[in-house]
């Protein structure tokens, strides 16, 4: 990298100009996302005071010790990776299926396509009523759906039951993000070239052969970002989840609840945050060197 | 492709599964609008076509109609007048048990509605210049430091709202900037900002980079300054992607629930949609179809606008990949 002292007047004045035009950004950035992230890391070590003149109070690893030792957060550990598992795989399996069939051409397929984004599009909050309401245990008509078919009791309450509660917002999350999946995917099997298919038609392939010797290799790298992104999100996801059952106690609604319902204790959400980062961190070094191979 | 019409099979499991798709997709969403013409009594009728529909829940919410609850406040107001004549403290208790109570019960639809648009629009909006002045600085500017830039943006994409929860409203807090409905408003405006800005550069980033320079430069040539080349070339050429990262982070800021009920939960007038929606649905019971009206009145407007640009959406979105 060339020193700025070195430079010709000409790309001096550009390389101003580059700066200049940058620094909004780059300050907002530092400001509000990168000194947080490192604040956060120092508040994890300190018992939080948000009385003015009280001074936060230095306690060590103890927020870590008392984390580490709560069978509580064992549990949303265990609860957020089933989570991010179920509505990747499911996600992903969901927009290829519907990519696949969207591909080919039949008659209504404009209205089709805009009616499956509908959910990624909707507010999260007027979805997450909809699904409320459908859920309700006695008089929700896909309740009553359920239970007819024999699945379901009646007067269970779904979205409620701390046992099964995380399994209905992944299914609430599968249906909610799956058009994004099925978007970058079609866009990838729309730029596959015809000439290969051709080929092994004239080789006598069947459907299959086609689909697993020519689409899944094209579409390998498309998928494997995928799974980081939406796995990325996911392990974050708030709203979603929060908004539809407080029962799904995934890592993100159990900082919430320690940290902004009744006795706030920040030290110990801020410990929580570092690992959630810290564990984030990891899965993303392992997955880009092994599955995407960068 | 083309499906076989030699194959009855194929053509019948094809279309079986279309029907699939669109069940899945549809479902809640066909509810949502039927129990939303419906009256509260009529919520959990069966089927989906409303038996006696009626407008009355929309114009509730849009103040065209009293709802019954302001019409008890009426009641509430009589007993502010006999109160007049009751000793000082025991008027101020029970003052302040009316406020909580008319609190809890009022819905005001618009006021919310208000809100979420105003923040939404103003952060996307904010979002959208210092992204457009930051995207081309580091897509066609060279200098040193560059690659340190492009590559942090890429990084706090990384970085979840849920991370910055605790240490963003400890600095928040320690500022002043939570002591009043519209200096809440206000952090709330900067982590909007904040929260879209990296996609937002990233978006148009990748964007820029396939306009060619050669425009740009023969721009230049004909006396054009730098600024001038990004208003009259760089920004017109860039239209869809500008308009799919407007309406991300308007969306973003339309379904923000973590902060916004941390900073504006104890200031009701500041309260953006899901905020106020999710206070009332836990404050009262058997409202179902006013929440359906409300809900579809929050969804039409994002719906409307990804709509009439769906076309824009789908090349900008899988051009740049996106955050949420």
């Amino acid at each position: 990298m060339q020193r700025f002292r070195e430079l010709s007047p000409l790309r001096k004045k550009e390389a101003v100009f580059g700066w200049r035009l940058v620094s909004p950004a780059v300050i907002l950035i530092g400001i509000f996302i990168l000194y947080p992230v490192l604040y956060n890391i120092y508040l994890s070590f300190f018992q939080v005071s948000l009385t003015p003149g009280v001074p936060n109070k230095f306690v060590g690893f103890q927020n870590y010790r008392e984390l580490l030792t709560d069978p509580t957060f064992w549990n949303s550990f265990g609860i957020t990776m089933l989570f991010v598992l179920i509505t990747v795989v499911g996600s992903i399996l969901v927009g290829l299926g519907v990519a696949l069939l969207m591909n080919k051409e039949f008659p209504g397929r404009g209205i089709v396509r805009a009616l499956i984004l509908f959910p990624y599009v909707a507010p999260v909050i007027s979805t997450v009523f909809a699904w409320q309401y459908v859920l309700m245990p006695l008089n929700g008509p896909l309740t009553i759906l359920l239970s007819n078919l024999g699945i379901m009791d009646v007067t269970q309450d779904l979205v409620n039951n701390p046992n099964n509660a995380f399994l209905v917002v992944s299914f609430y999350s599968i249906w909610k993000n799956f058009p994004f999946i099925y978007l970058m995917i079609l866009s990838r099997l729309q730029s596959i070239s015809q000439d290969y298919y051709e080929a092994a038609d004239i080789d006598g392939a069947n459907g299959w052969q086609k689909f697993h010797h020519i689409t899944l290799p094209e579409l390998y790298y498309v998928i494997g970002s995928l799974v980081l992104l939406r796995g990325i999100w996911n392990f974050y996801k708030f709203e979603e989840v929060y908004l539809l059952s407080k029962e799904a106690r995934t890592l993100p609604i159990y900082l919430y609840e320690k940290a902004f319902t009744g006795l706030p204790e920040l030290g110990v959400a801020a410990a929580i945050a570092t690992v959630l980062f810290i564990v984030m961190m990891v899965l993303i070094s392992i997955y880009v060197r092994k599955v995407l191979k960068w | 492709m083309v499906v076989r019409k030699r194959s009855f099979i194929k053509t019948f499991l094809f279309w079986f599964f279309i029907a699939l798709v669109i069940i899945f997709v549809a479902y809640p969403f066909a509810y949502m609008v039927s129990v939303s013409f419906r009256y509260d009594s009529d919520a959990f009728d069966p089927g989906l076509i409303p038996e006696n529909p009626t407008l009355s829940q929309y114009a509730q919410l849009l103040g065209l109609e009293e709802s019954i609850r302001q019409e008890m406040s009426n009641e509430e107001e009589q007993l502010i007048k006999l109160l007049e004549s009751f000793p000082e403290e025991q008027r101020a208790q029970i003052l302040q048990n009316i406020q909580s109570q008319r609190r809890r019960e009022s819905f005001p639809f618009l006021r919310w509605f208000g809100n979420s648009l105003l923040l939404a629009g103003l952060s996307a909006l904010t979002s959208l210049i210092i992204g457009i002045f930051g995207a081309y600085s580091f897509s066609r500017v060279w200098y040193p430091g560059r690659n340190l830039i492009q590559r942090g943006v890429l990084l706090v994409y990384l970085v979840g709202g849920v991370i910055l929860s605790v240490p963003l409203y400890d600095l928040f807090v320690r500022m002043g900037l939570t002591n009043s409905g519209g200096t809440s408003m206000f952090s709330l405006y900067i982590i909007y900002v904040i929260q879209t800005l990296p996609v937002s550069m990233y978006m148009l980033g990748n964007y820029f980079r396939t306009i060619p320079e050669s425009i740009e430069e023969a721009a230049l040539i004909d006396g054009s300054t730098r600024i001038g080349t990004i208003m009259r070339i760089i920004i017109p050429l860039s239209m869809p992607a500008i308009i799919t990262v407007f309406i991300y982070s308007f969306m973003i800021g339309w379904n923000e629930y973590l902060f916004a009920s941390i900073f504006i939960r104890p200031y009701p007038v500041s309260y953006t949609l899901p905020v106020g929606l999710r206070e009332i649905f836990f404050s009262e019971h058997a409202v179902w179809a006013k929440m359906m009206a409300a809900s579809v009145l929050t969804a039409v407007p994002v719906i409307v606008l990804f709509m009439t640009v769906e076309k824009y959406l789908t090349a900008g979105l899988t051009a740049g990949g996106v955050k949420e």
